[in-house]
């Protein structure tokens, strides 16, 4: 169980931003990614992925992901994973002043090296373990 | 005959006119220079209320109906006159027959024989009342024109410091709005440049890790300039958004002091790395200033960033702090400061380096947006043009200059609140 890879949802309208995220984070081969570009697309391929985080852009056509989060924070399939919002809208100044956290929910501000990403997912990975176990 | 019929016909024709006349005539008598006969015209009835008939049966009637007050100045007319001078008309009050107070004018010419000497005089005395009336209105009149004027220049300064206030407000709201439209520009363009340079930093952590690449020693040198052009335009961006910053503009009544304690402290640990000691001579009783505390901290950081980047081997930074008057008892360059006019109540910041300074040609441009003398990776150029916009926007001044001991010297200027308000 140790060895198996963890599978990231990531979801922004930016096709190319998915690919880059998809290759590096595979390229690690600790994890599994599938990319989702349209966001009224993504709760049924987050129910079909069964993900372990979701990394979510904020502003996206159509749903948002503001929105997007409220559906995935109710879905039974998925109220427990856990989402990271990967997002142009906030400053970098902002999210570190408020410790990665906006609103309750963790946040890596755009342009984000994938050593940061990999830290950040590691964290809430980590977190979201810890609840599984003592669940 | 003949010259006696025209005497009497001109006796006639001189009664008939003073009977036509309201005014008051008289003749006086006079024989080794006293008065010894008078004769009161008829108008006299109309004027003083008495007929020449009561005039006749008391010498003393004509000085005993003068108003008190005013008896010594006629007493003295009369003395003149009877010395043989021809003084100006005099204007007085008598009592009239009915108790009521009359205002006159009594005008007497004096009539002389062949050898000089004072016979006769003619007084023609006329009712001013009506006159001396209309002039104390006027005079009343004038009285409250002048209160009135000195009311409305009371009025109109405070207008015009009202207006000066108005045009003050008015201002910070046209570079609020400025501000709010570059800030929408600054924020969309922000979103949509930090989505490729998201890209393009992938893409560059997937070439760094691909093993292909590794053969090719240049290639890391490549991909390192690469992420530091990524990593430059991602700060332009930040400036940008910070020169642009679309949240509400607060002012507030705060202590420069404070602020100031506030600025510093927040960068202490930048300065303890860089070996930079801070001098505070902060002035005590600072009157508050009107300005947005965050906004003005942000220029105070951006000075000390400057300041800490211009002492690479480490130095003094000194901030001073003080109030005074403009143009008065503080040391400021008044052509730097069209916003204050002299007698201004101000309080100044200074914030002095002990670095190299700056070049005399590059002064100029310092508050250029872009323009930055620092090696790359320092600052794109922005700082100083973000602090110029916030001092702008409180309506406020900012002066930067070689100190004369060397470093550089900024000196912000904003206008100081009343005490008590």
């Amino acid at each position: 169980m140790e060895n198996q890879k963890k599978r990231i949802l990531v979801v922004d309208d930016q096709a190319d931003i998915t690919r880059m995220l998809k290759l590096n984070l595979e390229q690690t081969n600790d994890y599994e990614v599938r990319m989702e570009n349209i966001s009224s697309r993504a709760l049924a391929a987050a129910a079909e992925f069964c993900p372990d985080l979701i990394l979510l852009d904020v502003v996206m056509p159509g749903i948002d992901g503001g929105s997007l989060a409220a559906s995935l924070r109710v879905h039974p399939k998925l109220k427990g994973v856990p989402i990271v919002f990967l997002t142009a809208a906030a400053t970098k100044e902002e999210v570190s002043m408020r410790g990665g956290i906006i609103g309750g929910s963790p946040f890596l501000a755009k342009p984000v090296d994938l050593a940061e990403v990999l830290r950040c997912l590691k964290k809430h990975l980590g977190a979201a373990a810890n609840v599984k176990e003592e669940a | 005959m003949n010259s006696n019929h025209a005497g009497q016909e001109s006796e006639r024709r001189y009664q008939r006119l003073l009977a036509a006349v309201t005014d008051y005539v008289f003749s006086v008598t006079v024989d080794q220079g006293r008065p010894v006969a008078t004769f009161h015209g008829p108008g006299c009835e109309a004027v003083t209320g008495f007929t020449p008939a009561e005039f006749d049966a008391d010498p003393f009637l004509w000085f005993n109906m003068v108003y008190e007050e005013d008896r010594p100045a006629v007493t003295a007319r009369a003395e003149q006159i009877l010395r043989g001078e021809a003084p100006p008309a005099l204007e007085h009050r008598i009592v009239r027959k009915d108790g009521s107070i009359r205002w006159i004018r009594n005008t007497a010419v004096p009539r002389k024989d062949a050898g000089g000497r004072l016979v006769m005089y003619d007084g023609l005395v006329s009712d001013i009342t009506d006159r001396k009336r209309a002039e104390d209105e006027l005079r009343k009149a004038y009285a409250e024109l002048t209160r009135r004027q000195k009311d409305l220049n009371v009025a109109l300064q405070e207008l015009e410091a009202s207006n000066e206030e108005l045009k003050a407000a008015q201002l910070q709201l046209i570079q609020a709005a400025k501000l709010e439209s570059v800030g929408t520009l600054a924020a969309g363009v922000a979103h949509e440049v930090k989505n490729p340079l998201q890209t393009i930093l992938m893409g560059l952590d997937y070439l760094h890790n691909n093993n292909l690449l590794a053969s090719d020693g240049n290639l890391k040198q490549v991909l390192g300039d690469m992420r530091d052009a990524v990593t430059r335009a991602n700060a332009i961006i930040q400036e940008l958004l910070q020169l642009s910053a679309q949240r509400e503009f607060e002012l507030k009544r705060e202590d420069l002091n404070l602020l100031l304690e506030r600025a510093l402290s927040l960068l202490n640990n930048r300065f303890i790395a860089s070996q930079i000691k801070v001098a505070r001579r902060l002035g005590a009783n600072l009157p508050p200033v009107r300005i947005d505390r965050s906004k003005m901290e942000q220029v105070f950081i951006n000075l000390f960033i400057n300041a800490v980047q211009a002492m690479a081997k480490g130095g003094v930074l000194t901030v001073t702090t003080g109030a005074g008057r403009f143009g008065g008892d503080l040391d400021v360059a008044p052509a730097a400061c069209p916003q204050f006019h002299r007698g201004d109540r101000v309080v100044i910041a200074e914030v002095q380096d002990t670095g190299t300074g700056i070049a005399q040609e590059h002064l100029p441009r310092i508050f250029d947006p872009f323009f930055t003398t620092k090696p790359v990776g320092d600052g794109v150029g922005l700082g100083l043009s973000v602090v110029k916009k916030i001092v702008d926007l409180h309506c406020g001044a900012i002066g930067i200059k070689n100190a004369s001991g060397g470093g550089v010297l900024a000196t912000v200027v904003l206008k100081a609140e009343p005490e008590d308000s």
